[in-house]
């Protein structure tokens, strides 16, 4: 399910430079900002990828981990431990 | 009247840009020789305008307003709003042909398409990665169509090819004597931000690329309708080459080159349709 909330602040971190400063200095303060739900916060807090990927469209969270420094190999590995990859087709959840 | 004189589609993705200098050199040998393959074919045919057909990257739309298609329709439309790009493409502002996208739109809405328009675009490494890589000269106008590519529901592959047969319809009904070009840019298969990331479906490629080289729309469509959900997500951005196929008469499709690129997350396509005016 969407989250517009989620969606709306990897978005605005996409187009301006100022909120990636603001964020990188203070994470919590820029989320009041937005209607982040307090799960949500703590996934954001803990860089908790598997938490954040059913909410957001995947390049903004591509993007988003980006944003946060994570390395692509780390961003990877994450993902590919919610799910074995390369799975047989029948398996495969489209996701935008 | 204007005339379709060359049919074009590449990759593209933004790995190609952001490590262009350090990939290793085979890789990049190979990625160079099938653009520039693109752009000798493309020089050729010396086009006065092209229409780039591209996904937008969360660029100029957000899911509070996501159109299916837009079609920019400005004189103008800015360049790559990405750090990684502004090194390799520092084009701030790219020239449009707003009376060609105005014809393009109208046609469309006389045709009971219902496309959303702008006159000014931000074409981000989808458009220009291509652009770059294949020497597409700064100064040739571009009329963009974007398509979501990207977030579900999204146009489907039945509407991508009626929007291929619309392009041609509009160039062919312009009135001036322009020479008109298409690039549909993306795919093939990749996975992006998603649990089978880096995952590259050579299988489901080289099924897309008969289906291309067979030509024959319901084939086409029943096969990306059927697989597109279940492989990587970017292979949605093969809407792109659909729209050209159809716009190139779904026939005289040539396969350029096709690898598997881990170093770019992408299964690599390059192709051009047979031009009609050719």
């Amino acid at each position: 399910m969407t989250d517009y909330w989620l969606s709306k602040l990897f978005f605005d971190l996409q187009h301006d430079a100022q909120l990636v400063t603001d964020y990188r200095a203070d994470m919590a303060a820029v989320m009041e900002r937005y209607r982040i739900k307090p799960e949500v916060r703590r996934a954001l807090m803990d860089d908790d990828v598997a938490a954040l990927s059913p909410l957001v469209n995947a390049y903004l969270l591509r993007f988003y981990f980006q944003v946060r420094g994570m390395p692509q190999d780390e961003f990877m590995a994450r993902l590919h431990a919610m799910n074995p990859p390369h799975p047989a087709p029948a398996a495969k959840v489209g996701h935008g | 009247m204007a005339k379709l004189v060359g049919i074009f589609a590449a990759s593209h993705g933004p790995i190609i840009a952001r490590e262009w200098e350090t990939m290793a050199r085979d890789h990049r040998d190979k990625l160079t020789a099938a653009f520039d393959e693109i752009g000798r074919r493309l020089r050729a045919c010396r086009p006065d305008l092209l229409v780039v057909v591209s996904p937008d990257h969360w660029v100029n739309f957000f899911i509070n307003n996501l159109p299916a298609i837009c079609i920019g329709i400005g004189d103008e439309h800015d360049g790559p709003p990405e750090p990684f790009m502004k090194k390799v493409y520092p084009h701030q502002v790219l020239k449009g042909h707003a009376a060609f996208g105005r014809h393009l739109l109208q046609t469309a809405l006389d045709n009971d398409f219902d496309p959303t328009l702008s006159h000014r675009l931000t074409l981000d490494h989808g458009t220009c990665i291509p652009l770059w890589r294949i020497g597409v000269d700064p100064e040739l106008p571009l009329v963009p169509i974007l398509v979501n590519d990207l977030e579900a529901p999204m146009p489907s592959i039945r509407r991508c090819l009626a929007w291929g047969r619309l392009l041609r319809r509009a160039i062919e009904s312009y009135p001036e004597p322009l020479r008109i070009a298409v690039l549909g840019t993306g795919g093939l298969s990749h996975s992006i931000g998603e649990t089978t990331m880096g995952w590259i479906d050579e299988t489901f490629d080289h099924a897309c690329i008969d289906a291309f080289a067979r030509g024959e729309e319901r084939q086409l469509d029943a096969f990306l309708t059927e697989q597109l959900d279940r492989t990587g997500n970017g292979a949605h951005e093969i809407r792109d080459w659909v729209i050209a196929h159809a716009a190139a008469g779904s026939t005289g499709f040539e396969l350029i080159d096709y690898f598997p690129s881990p170093a770019t997350l992408v299964g690599a396509g390059f192709a051009s349709w047979k031009a009609p005016a050719a």
